[in-house]
């Protein structure tokens, strides 16, 4: 009998079948010709030999399950018949995607192992439609994502395209409290190196204003960096209350130095969080124990005022000071008094 | 949200996949996977085919601020980006040339690009920077309105497949040299150029596009050409450049390009084709060419005729032909050499000729010549259409009564008369 009329007779005859191995173990016998449209399948046949019989079952990647093996057979069972219309092919691969997305994942995963392109691409093009237009929120549900980064780096304006508005204000917000982090930072160091000298030249004011009967030590304690600095200076030196609370605020400088409005709160910056609504809640850290210093809230809002004001010339003048303080004696002192201290001097003449 | 429902499915899933998923999403949509989770934050970053389109920013009424955006957006994209950028596309219509593209295309040449296609908005043409000839594994070049000045030490692209420049200026020695000097060149497609005077020498060259006005187009080096569509345009002094030439233009076009399968010509392609000494019987037989459409073909002129039949006749494999009348009002109603079709070879045998498409046909005796010709010549012919011309309502009844007389080489041929 001649191959043609077996093939009539015993039509399975003449198929021939290959042994895979999928990842949990279990052996099956798949059409040769459906399994070759596989690319790495057809390597495994034709390079090495394998599959012809159950020992020598090709043992696939571990990405292929006997589930998604079955679909991607399918596929290939499909698509590897010559005749078919392009409109046909696409109509089939349309209704194929149609499935959870739980399962397209793992079959990509699959189909990729398998260097199946053509339906890498078209499960790829299903997940890109499932991504396309819809919010952040609704494609992790989606995928099942983590929402795991903060708030802060979901806000970089940089890679925020979104232009929703509130966000545009967060933005905005954020970027200034940046800005006044590197102030509060630089009016710090300025501070640390203003305080050597001013040492020196606060002795001098306070010599200069009380007569020398101010006590040099009231100088020395704003050494340290605290926050609450404030409140321990004031409880060292009640006696010093107007006279030498403005030195020490001056010093303190830094706390209220930002130029806007709410002060006191911007200052407090990490103390602010942001929470997914938009809305931001300060939570002041700071020891409410400052406001029973003593000090009538009237004229410590004044002293605020000329502190900042101060604070603001010393930053400007910076290097001409250091120069003044260098160079002179006395006479620096009045120098000071005279061109940076005048408000001040003429409220505690 | 979150976990709550199952674990991550997409997260780990090999970049490759991930690339395949994000270069399907529109650019806007990519960038903004960024804050789906700590993973994703930067997976958009190493995507290697960016394709910048009209819709990748918001537009709003104002072109400038939409412009400004546009540029800042790319800018800032590549600044963010990592890896390789394998194909960088802009098609945007309201971005005009700017200093930042020549930044743009610097930024490129150091990071692999492979395929670029630049198409900007209507208005002052884009000078190319020098740096996109140091793109040495160029492989797709696409430009629309720009300037070329290739440097001299420039020794071409030599990964470079394909090559399209529409409204390109470029010197023609320039154009010439770049052709040359791409080795690999398949396809090669030159539009809207002014009166260009050309030899392409391309060796590996299979699929030609060439529309706008030629004064001169030799193909001297191009033996593997398997597809040729060619709209030429003509000006006067064109025109008149044409009647000068002595040179054989079938010849110098065709004549070298025994492989081809496909041709299609439009407008002036075939009175181009006819023009200089009849070349007699022609020296090759286009044995591959299946499908031939010559479009706007006078059928009053007999040396374009001429060329038709003679691709006709040497085609032995022609399966599909389309020819489209000019569709100009005929002049005369009797036509010269008429006889010259009782001399036509008989014994022509279009044996695998399937489908004829005839539009804009007047029912000048010409046609209906070749009509008779075809359908004579035809043993396995399945369909012909005639769309008669518009303007010639009352000879579609002559046209019709020759048509019938006529003898049929085919048994299932069926003659499609479609009126309007």
């Amino acid at each position: 009998m001649s191959e043609i009329d077996m093939a009539v007779i015993k039509p399975e005859m003449m198929k021939s079948y290959i042994w895979l191995q999928t990842s949990d173990g279990s052996i099956q016998q798949v059409e040769q010709e459906i399994a070759m449209f596989c690319p790495l399948i057809c390597q495994e046949i034709i390079t090495k030999g394998m599959g012809s019989s159950k020992n020598s079952a090709i043992s696939l990647p571990q990405q292929v399950t006997p589930s998604t093996l079955s679909l991607i057979l399918d596929y290939c069972r499909f698509h590897q018949v010559p005749g078919r219309s392009n409109k046909e092919r696409k109509s089939h691969d349309e209704k194929f995607v149609r499935m959870g997305t739980n399962r397209l994942c793992e079959l990509v995963s699959a189909a990729d192992s398998l260097q199946l392109r053509p339906l890498v691409d078209l499960i790829s093009r299903a997940l890109a439609r499932k991504i396309e237009g819809r919010t952040p929120e609704e494609i992790r549900e989606i995928f099942h994502l983590p929402d795991d980064l903060t708030e802060e780096e979901k806000l970089e304006p940089l890679k925020n395209i979104t232009d929703d508005p509130r966000i545009r204000l967060l933005n905005r917000l954020y970027a200034k409290k940046r800005k006044e982090l590197k102030e509060r930072e630089r009016l710090k160091n300025v501070e640390i190196e203003e305080e050597r000298v001013d040492e020196r030249s606060v002795d001098d004011l306070l010599t200069f204003i009380n007569g020398n009967d101010g006590d040099s030590k009231a100088v020395k304690t704003p050494k340290n960096k605290k926050k609450n600095r404030k409140k321990k200076d004031q409880q060292k030196n009640p006696s010093l209350k107007e006279d030498s609370g403005p030195e020490k605020k001056e010093l303190n400088g830094h706390d209220t130095c930002d130029q806007s409005s709410d002060g006191n709160i911007i200052g407090e910056t990490s103390n602010l969080t942001y929470e997914e609504d938009g809305t931001f809640s300060p939570k002041i850290d700071f020891d409410d124990g400052d406001m029973d210093d003593g000090i009538d809230p009237a004229i410590r809002e004044k002293i605020d005022r000329e502190v900042e004001d101060f604070a603001r010339r010393i930053n400007s003048d910076w290097a001409e000071r250091m120069q003044d303080f260098l160079t002179s004696g006395r006479e620096r002192t009045s120098t000071l008094s005279a061109t940076n201290g005048n408000g001040y001097l003429r409220r505690h003449a | 949200m979150g976990d709550a429902l199952g674990s991550d499915l997409i997260s780990d899933l090999p970049q490759s996949i991930i690339e395949s998923i994000l270069v399907r999403l529109p650019i806007r949509d990519a960038v903004r996977t960024s804050i789906l989770s700590s993973k994703w934050r930067y997976k958009w970053a190493s995507i290697t085919q960016l394709v910048f389109d009209e819709k990748c920013v918001d537009t709003c009424s104002d072109r400038d601020v939409v412009e400004k955006t546009v540029v800042k957006f790319i800018t800032r994209f590549l600044f963010l980006h990592q890896g390789p950028i394998h194909k960088f596309q802009i098609t945007i219509s309201y971005l005009q040339s700017c200093p930042e593209i020549d930044q743009w295309i610097l930024f490129l040449s150091r990071n692999d690009i492979k395929e670029l296609v630049l198409e900007l908005g209507e208005g002052e043409f884009l000078r190319i920077p020098s740096c996109l000839f140091k793109c040495k594994k160029l492989c797709h070049l696409e430009l629309f309105r720009c300037e070329l000045d290739p440097p001299p030490s420039f020794k071409g692209f030599l990964c470079l497949r394909s090559l399209n420049l529409h409204q390109v200026l470029i010197s023609p020695e320039a154009i010439e040299a770049l052709i040359s000097n791409c080795p690999l060149l398949e396809s090669l497609s030159l539009s809207y150029f002014d009166s260009l005077a050309l030899s392409i020498r391309a060796p590996n060259l299979k699929y030609l596009y060439l529309e706008g006005e030629f004064r001169d187009i030799c193909l001297e080096d191009t033996p593997q050409l398997v597809e040729i569509s060619v709209a030429m345009y003509m000006t006067d002094d064109i025109a008149e450049h044409f009647e000068q030439s002595a040179d054989c233009n079938f010849v110098k076009f065709l004549g070298g390009v025994p492989n081809l399968e496909r041709l299609v010509g439009h407008i002036y392609f075939t009175k181009y084709l006819s023009i200089g000494n009849d070349p007699g019987c022609l020296p090759i037989m286009y044995k591959n060419l299946e499908t031939i459409e010559l479009n706007q073909v006078s059928f009053e002129d007999m040396k374009e005729i001429l060329v038709v039949l003679s691709l006709i006749t040497s085609s032995p494999n022609l399966k599909e032909l389309q020819i489209s009348g000019s569709s100009n009002i005929p002049s005369a109603t009797d036509a010269p050499d008429l006889d010259f079709w009782e001399k036509c070879p008989s014994k022509c045998r279009l044996s695998q000729l399937r489908v004829v498409h005839l539009t804009d046909m007047c029912g000048v005796p010409h046609e209906m010549e070749l009509i008779k010709f075809l359908l004579g010549s035809s043993p396995v012919l399945e369909i012909m259409t005639i769309i008669p011309c518009v303007y010639v309502v009352e000879s579609q009844l002559k046209m019709l009564t020759e048509l019938v007389k006529f003898r049929r080489a085919s048994a299932k041929a069926e003659i499609v008369f479609i009126r309007e």
